[in-house]
């Protein structure tokens, strides 16, 4: 009979426990490894659609977000028998199946269309079943185009809708590396719609947002989508969920701060995407680095497409002996303290693990009894993975150091830091100009220009034209259409001053009122004696400079942190709400400050709206007392007294002043690590508050300049001279 | 008085297993002579499909007239009323059958099959060609599809109703058909895929869509295969009359049972069918047989030819007279009735009697089981399902209820659903009504299948007062109200005027709104109302309905259809949907002439702007051609010049290359604005002759084309082509600073250090020589960066010596600049002693 490789119970069984463990930590937060579990049974689910061993071909950009919620052994399980990547050749399969999992764009549709993979099986008569499983879902752009090519009728489509992926305990991802340039360069909004249905499963298995705000035109577009959606949602009485995890969600577009991004990140996880570059968590690194004596070693589990080297691979001989490591907390606790430290402590930090270790193995001599040596040799284990990551970290430290020290990194660092004091703007413009001259990397020069025209509201037209067409000189006039892509609305971050005559109105509102900013929420931290200092603020992550992004974020959920330093503060005099909070937490200063209930921007009004972009804030519809507000209308830059009366219900606020509820922050259009970091440091300084970072992917201001520029990522210096 | 349950009863394996046998319905002189007939039941208690047995038609007027193509399929309920009568005027049909949601399946020996509903309306969907040509031989149906064998003896599978591709089975290898097969259904297999089951020869073939697989059983060939509802057994008839059990994977033999060794009957057997998964019904005319796990049988006598419909719990047997169930006892049922029971149920039932008779027994009953009372009422309310009569299940609820009382905690929700739900299928099995549905198949298929049941039947009142009865969301009963009253609500009864239609259409459209309001049908889509409406040719309604409806996504296709262009495009942006925008977007393009297509676009200004951008991003992939005829209908020059660049960025060929530059160069300057772009692309042009040129003049050794301005300079320096740079670097005003960096690193990567010295002295240095030094101790070159440190600021020379590793000379450097605090740094930081000792020596010499 056939019994074709199907998730058989005891492997189900398998995995169970370790399901369990999860839910029974004390953990009160969504848990949000639920989401991979979710993805990966999905994917199993449509893997075992088709019956029997099949050959794989898979999307390359896909490969490194699958390798987050499967791995290879699994697909094995499930009957792949080989794989390959979708690229143009000759495909030989073996087995009767051949599955295509990639997303729905058209270039992957055309690649085996145009290698005529499946004409040619047809003509040399090979019966051959396609199936084409999409990502996320299935599209009538697809359909057209197979059918243009005259074979829709021999695949089978279906889709595997893979949302969120877990990249950390506080962090999901959609990672789609291309997002921020289809909404923002090419107007294709579908990004924002696949955001949407994604928020819409988190609220599913969460509970709703209670609350809505927002910042951008596009923010209030997902906002608008969301708000639809959701209204859709069953209302579910059944108690045995827990059902109001959330008490908002933040949903910053990408636009409304350029800044941060163009900014070098400077936190230990944040300069390792700078300067090596993480894709979906993974870092590729020389093998001295990762395991330096001997052999691969307990290496944790390599990624998705190291390991199957799949067929065809030719293009995947390992370089310069490079492997793929998976940088994770949970793997690695040592990473978790050293992620988002500013990269000047983490020497520091890796010196302090080094003694505590040493300590650690010296106990074996204090060992005495057969039980103590039974007990150290217990622990042994635990010390041996520590010595290892902190080996990996040290080494990767030392690797990180000298690129820290080349002229053009702290050139363009001071560059940042001048520009962002508008310190004579004139003299750092020339400093970009040598830079060019001396033929810096591509991206880093950009990013300078963009950052330059933002600060100061544009670069006067002559120079501007003079340094582009030095640009364009040293690095090939194909980046033409990259200059006109940053000037064009809606991205508009690299313009003249003054602008072109007649001015359309979005250019004019576009201006970004960064002098003004700068002092509404306290961006630059002037006074900057030590490290230690600076970390008592979200500034630490640019050492000195605060992400405008995060301050919005502030702006709701800690207001205090925004005004003044609230670290100061609470060794110096209570603020409001300490002082709301009663006297307990003043007297110890230990003790974390309550976190203060979502209201809104209130209080912030002004600076919400100088910026560029629409400003929301909502109630959605599905959670407005019918007798209330008028359900379907969606509040946005005005805040009208039925919002905040319902807010200020004193029975509301008392409830949601007893549990931990979960702020949801969305950055439609990626987010840094460095702002990860930032909110991972607001989250710390208070209680009652936990923060789930959502993005469309992590970015940094290579990839977004790379993405635009239309260069493939991380080729680095090979364009300039 | 009705009997008592056990009076329904037959023992079997000396008693210890009970099968009942139930009338449900009386059907005498409603239903037509079944042997005549092809009969198809559908599960769940639902209705009968009949079809004339041509093959017997064609035995008793042999020789006259030709088989008739149209034939008639009557559909009869289980109580033997007529429900429907279709006409059928399509090939010969060759198997018909039911679908889970009750719907017929009629497939014809072209692969032809249709879907109809109980209203009679259908969808016709086919096999394909294949089957079209080589003609289908036999079908099976199942719930959710069907795998039919065709003229070549392959066999072809049916997923769902929705007109499916469908796909070819593994190719048995047959010669000649199959003496029987069956199917089991894919819900009921290991690989959760369709396996077929073939008798050939003696031995079973078990086919699915990867491979064959012959079971090597000597015991055939069989006449009759039937799969069990679970798919777990398999019933073997062969033609020796041995009726033979066996587990599905052939593994374990179940049971062997010779149907010649039954005494009275004669004739052929007519079923082999399943009663619940573990029994076999048997069936000639006027005897069913059932055949339990041991060989021991029961007989049910008939007054003809019957029709035997596998249920899950049981079996429905529709005999002339009567529509009969038969199953097993269930469990709670026996453990109440069997006589000389003394399970806790028993004695509780025992008990609630004996209070109901005012009996002092039914304390005492009550305290002998007190342990184990909440599990006799659970039984008690079990039990009550599984009975028939109103009034055993009021008093088996009666009797829970008893129990119930003296019990101090009882969470009582399964006492009411088990009401409520009694109340339901005791309103259905209703003769009129006519749905015989257990208790088990009701809870197996839920409420709402059974609501949607009723409502295709046009029960639209029952079915609701149901749902509200049963706190189900009333929206698919209201939907299907909705299209039947548009159906049949004539455009206009009086009078023929426009004015006449359009009142009619708003009363009609009123009507529905309200009635959803009313009745709290929130998420009914309105889409499909306004659909059926626009299907029935009433424009104006479907229109007016449609304004009515939430999701873009469901609006969309429709107002496609109505030829709503603007409208659709502009719901579709709306929606945020992308893929939807580009199902208008497509869907416009194929239809509209090109310019109106534009046009439309262009006139929707910003509303349609996100359109008019996804529109840009799938042409850019797909469809140049029209890219290039929209910018240049709306005048975007800038767009144009970045398509032809991005075209020309790909293109291989150097002469089309620098003509699509040209013409990009073109469309910049069309626009004042873009001036700066178009001198740039200007350059670009120029550059590309200047390098088709350069490698001409190399002979093609060296690659030029392509390269940047600053890479072509450099290329020359490289092949000592240095002239040529500096024609370069005038043609293309590149500032002095740029090009010596870029002279400097070329010198440098090739060592020519005597031409970088040289290029060094032709005139001072317009980017210093400190980038000198570091540039060459960057690359290693340390002896020569310390040729160019005394070029350097004076102050700066003690460190870059020492960067060059060049000690002696930063202490000289010292002690002529007099520095002694550097010095001492120096003595410091020096890495030997050779070292040492000399700037010692250097220091002495120093005042």
């Amino acid at each position: 009979m056939a019994a074709p490789p199907t998730a058989s119970s005891s492997k189900d069984e398998q995995r169970i426990p370790h399901l369990s463990r999860l839910e029974q930590d004390e953990e009160p937060g969504p848990d949000v490894s639920v989401l991979k579990e979710i993805g990966r049974k999905a994917l199993i689910d449509s893997l075992n659609s088709v019956n029997g061993a099949k050959t794989l071909v898979l999307d390359n950009s896909i490969a490194g977000p699958l390798g987050l919620v499967t791995d290879v052994s699994l697909l094995k399980y499930h009957g792949v028998d080989k794989m390959f990547w979708l690229e143009s050749g000759p495909l030989t399969s073996t087995t009767t199946n051949v599955v295509y999992l990639c997303r729905p764009l058209i270039r992957n549709i055309k690649i085996p269309l145009r290698a005529d993979q499946i004409k040619r099986h047809a003509k040399e008569s090979q019966k051959h079943i396609y199936t084409l499983i999409l990502i996320p879902r299935v599209s009538t752009l697809v359909n057209r185009i197979l059918e243009e090519e005259g074979v829709l009728g021999e695949i089978n489509i279906s889709s595997y809708n893979l949302q969120f992926i877990p990249l950390a305990e506080d962090v999901v991802s959609l990672e789609n590396d291309n997002a921020f340039k289809e909404i923002w360069v090419d107007g294709d909004e579908t990004s924002i719609y696949d955001s949407a249905q994604a928020l819409v499963t988190l609220q599913k298995l969460f509970g709703p947002f209670p609350r809505v705000l927002g910042k951008g035109n596009f923010a209030l577009r997902l906002s608008q989508l969301l708000d639809k959606e959701s209204a859709l949602l069953p209302t579910s009485n059944d108690p045995s969920i827990a059902f109001d995890k959330f008490d908002s969600l933040i949903i910053l577009d990408r636009r409304i701060d350029m800044i941060t991004p163009l900014l070098t990140q400077l936190t230990y996880e944040g300069l390792v995407d700078e300067l090596v570059g993480i894709k979906n968590s993974y870092v590729e690194l020389p093998q001295s680095v990762l395991a330096p004596q001997t052999g691969p070693g307990a290496q944790p589990t390599a990624g998705l497409s190291t390991s199957t080297a799949p067929g065809s691979a030719a293009g995947l001989i390992n370089r310069d002996k490079k492997k793929k490591h998976n940088l994770s907390a949970s793997a690695d606790p040592l990473f978790e303290e050293l992620r988002d430290l500013n990269f000047s402590a983490v020497g520091k930090k890796l010196n302090k693990v080094a003694h505590r270790l040493d300590e650690d193995y010296k106990r074996r001599h204090q060992a005495e009894t057969v039980a103590q040596l039974k007990d150290f040799v217990g622990k042994l284990g635990g010390l041996q993975n520590e010595h290892q990551s902190l080996g990996l970290h040290t080494r990767l430290s030392e690797m990180l150091v000298p690129l820290t020290r080349t002229t053009e990194f702290n050139r363009s660092l001071e560059i940042q830091q001048n520009l962002l004091a508008s310190y004579d703007v004139a003299n750092q413009i020339t400093s970009i100009e040598d830079m060019i001259a001396q033929g810096a990397d591509m991206q880093v020069i950009v990013r300078l220009l963009c950052l330059a025209s933002i600060t100061s509201g544009g670069i006067k037209t002559k120079i501007l034209e003079r340094i582009k067409r030095d640009f364009l000189q040293t690095y090939g006039y194909n980046l033409i259409p990259l200059l006109l892509s940053l000037a064009a609305p809606p991205l508009c971050i690299l313009q003249p001053n003054p602008l072109h005559s007649p001015t359309p109105y979005e250019f004019a509102a576009s201006k970004y009122p960064f002098a003004s900013l700068r002092k509404s929420l306290r961006l630059l931290i002037d006074d900057i004696d030590n490290v230690d200092d600076l970390e008592n603020d979200i500034s630490y992550v640019y050492s000195g400079y605060a992400p405008i992004s995060i301050r919005l974020v502030q702006c709701v959920a800690q207001k205090g942190g925004v005004l003044s330093n609230p670290a100061l503060n609470r060794a110096n005099i209570p603020t409001e709400g300490e002082r709301a909070d009663g006297a307990a937490d003043t007297r110890n200063e230990s003790v974390k400050v309550q976190a203060h209930p979502v209201v809104g921007w209130k209080g912030f009004e002004d600076v919400l709206a100088s910026i560029p972009g629409e400003t929301v804030d909502f109630v959605p519809k599905g959670l407005v007392p019918a007798n209330m507000v008028n359900p379907g209308s969606i509040v946005r830059s005005t805040y009208p007294e039925r919002v905040l009366f319902w807010w200020a219900d004193p029975g509301i606020l008392a409830s949601s002043r007893e549990q931990t509820k979960t702020t949801t922050i969305f950055f439609l259009g990626g987010c840094t690590y460095t702002e990860i970091a930032a909110i991972r440091w607001v989250a710390k300084q208070n209680r009652g508050r936990r923060f789930l970072i959502a993005t469309t992917g992590i970015i940094s201001g290579r990839s977004v300049v790379e993405r635009i520029a239309g260069v493939s990522p991380g080729s680095g210096r090979d364009a300039s001279i | 008085m009705v009997d008592h349950p056990t009076a329904s009863w037959d023992a079997m394996q000396d008693g210890k297993v009970f099968y009942r046998r139930q009338q449900v319905y009386n059907v005498s002189n409603k239903l037509p002579r079944l042997d005549d007939f092809i009969v198809a039941g559908c599960k769940y208690g639902g209705p009968l499909a009949l079809m004339r047995d041509t093959s017997k038609m064609v035995v008793i007027a042999r020789g006259t007239a030709p088989v008739l193509s149209r034939s008639q399929i009557q559909l009869y309920s289980p109580a033997g009323e007529s429900l429907l009568i279709l006409s059928w005027d399509q090939g010969k049909v060759i198997k018909f059958g039911w679908t889970s949601d009750e719907r017929l399946v009629l497939l014809n020996e072209e692969g032809v099959y249709r879907v109809y509903d109980l209203q009679g309306d259908y969808q016709q969907y086919t096999l394909g060609g294949e089957a079209t040509e080589l003609g289908v031989i036999d079908a099976h149906i199942y719930d959710n599809g069907l795998v039919a064998m065709i003229g070549n003896l392959t066999l072809l599978e049916v997923k769902g109703w929705e007109g499916g591709k469908p796909l070819a089975l593994a190719n048995p290898g047959l010669h000649e058909p199959p003496s029987s097969w069956t199917i089991i259904p894919p819900d009921f297999t290991i690989s959760r895929h369709v396996e077929v089951l073939l008798s050939v020869d003696s031995t079973i073939y078990v086919v699915d869509n990867l491979e064959n697989i012959d079971q090597r059983i000597s015991r055939g060939p069989f006449t009759h295969l039937a799969a069990s509802p679970n798919g777990k057994s398999l019933a073997l008839l062969s033609y020796t009359g041995l009726l033979w059990v066996v587990s599905t994977d052939f593994q374990r033999s179940l049971a062997e049972f010779n149907t010649k060794e039954v005494l009275g009957v004669g004739g052929p057997i007519r079923q082999v069918q399943w009663c619940a998964n573990d029994a076999v019904i048997v069936s000639w005319d006027g005897l069913v047989l059932l055949v339990g796990p041991f060989g021991d049988t029961l007989q049910y006598f008939y007054s003809g030819s019957t029709i035997v419909v596998t249920e899950l719990d049981g079996v429905r047997v529709i005999g002339p007279d009567v529509c009969d169930f038969i199953q097993k006892v269930p469990a709670s049922t026996l453990s109440i009735f069997r006589p000389g029971s003394t399970s806790p149920s028993a004695t509780l039932y025992d008990a609630w009697e004996n209070f109901s008779k005012r009996s002092p027994k039914a304390d005492e009953s009550i305290r002998s089981i007190r342990p184990d009372l909440a599990t006799a009422v659970d039984e008690c309310i079990d039990a009550a399902g599984q009975e028939w009569e109103p009034k055993w299940q009021r008093r088996l609820l009666n009797a829970a209820k008893f129990g119930r009382s003296f019990l101090d905690l009882y969470n009582p929700s399964d006492f009411v659903s088990m009401g409520q739900a009694l109340k339901v299928l005791n309103a259905v099995r209703a003769w009129d009504i006519g749905i015989p549905i257990t208790y088990s198949q009701y809870n197996y298929t839920s409420s709402l299948h059974l609501v949607n049941r009723l409502t295709s039947r046009n029960l639209h009142l029952l079915a609701l007062r149901i749902s509200t009865y049963l706190s189900l969301k009333p929206d698919a009963v209201l939907k299907h109200w909705a299209c039947v009253k548009i159906a049949r609500s004539k455009p206009s009864t009086a009078g023929t005027g426009r004015d006449v239609e359009l009142q009619g259409d708003d009363e009609v459209c009123r009507s529905i709104v309200e009635k959803f309001s009313r009745l709290g049908g929130g998420s009914v889509s309105y889409a499909d109302i306004a659909k059926k409406a626009w299907e029935v040719g009433r424009l104006d309604l479907a229109t007016k309905l449609l304004d009515h409806e939430q999701h873009a996504s469901d609006q969309v296709p429709l107002l496609l259809n109505m030829k709503e262009d603007r409208l659709a495009l502009i719901k579709a942006v709306d929606s945020g949907y992308t893929d939807l925008v580009y199902h208008v977007l497509l869907h416009l393009h194929k239809r509209l002439p090109l310019g109106n297509f534009f046009r439309l676009l262009e006139d929707g200004g910003e509303r349609l702007a996100p359109a008019t951008r996804l529109l840009q991003v799938y042409a850019r992939e797909q469809n140049r051609e029209m890219l290039r005829d929209f910018y240049y209908s709306d005048d975007r020059r800038v767009e144009s010049a970045t398509l032809l660049l991005e075209e020309a960025a790909n293109m291989t060929d150097q002469n089309a290359k620098i003509t699509a530059i040209k013409a990009a160069q073109k469309f910049f300057s069309e626009d004042k604005d873009r001036a700066f772009e178009a001198k740039m692309v200007d350059e670009n042009a120029r550059l590309l002759v200047l390098q088709q040129q350069l490698e001409k003049d190399a002979e093609g050794r060296i690659n030029f084309f392509g390269l940047s301005v600053n890479e072509t300079i450099r290329t020359c320096l490289i092949n000592g082509m240095s002239k040529k740079a500096d024609n370069a670097k005038d043609a293309f005003k590149v500032p002095d600073k740029r090009f010596w960096y870029i002279k400097l690193y070329a010198l440098t990567s090739i060592r020519d250090f005597e031409g970088l010295d040289a290029f060094a002295r032709s005139r001072r240095s317009p980017i210093g020589y400190e980038v000198f030094v570091r540039h060459l101790i960057e690359r290693g070159h340390l002896k020569e960066a310390a040729t160019f440190v005394p070029r350097c600021d004076s102050h700066k020379r003690v460190d870059l010596y020492v960067d060059c590793g060049d000690w002696r000379a930063a202490g000289k450097e010292c002690k002529e600049r007099g520095d002694k605090a550097k010095m001492e740094q120096l003595r410091k930081n020096c890495p030997n002693s050779l070292v040492a000792r000399e700037l010692d020596q250097l220091a002495a010499g120093m005042k």
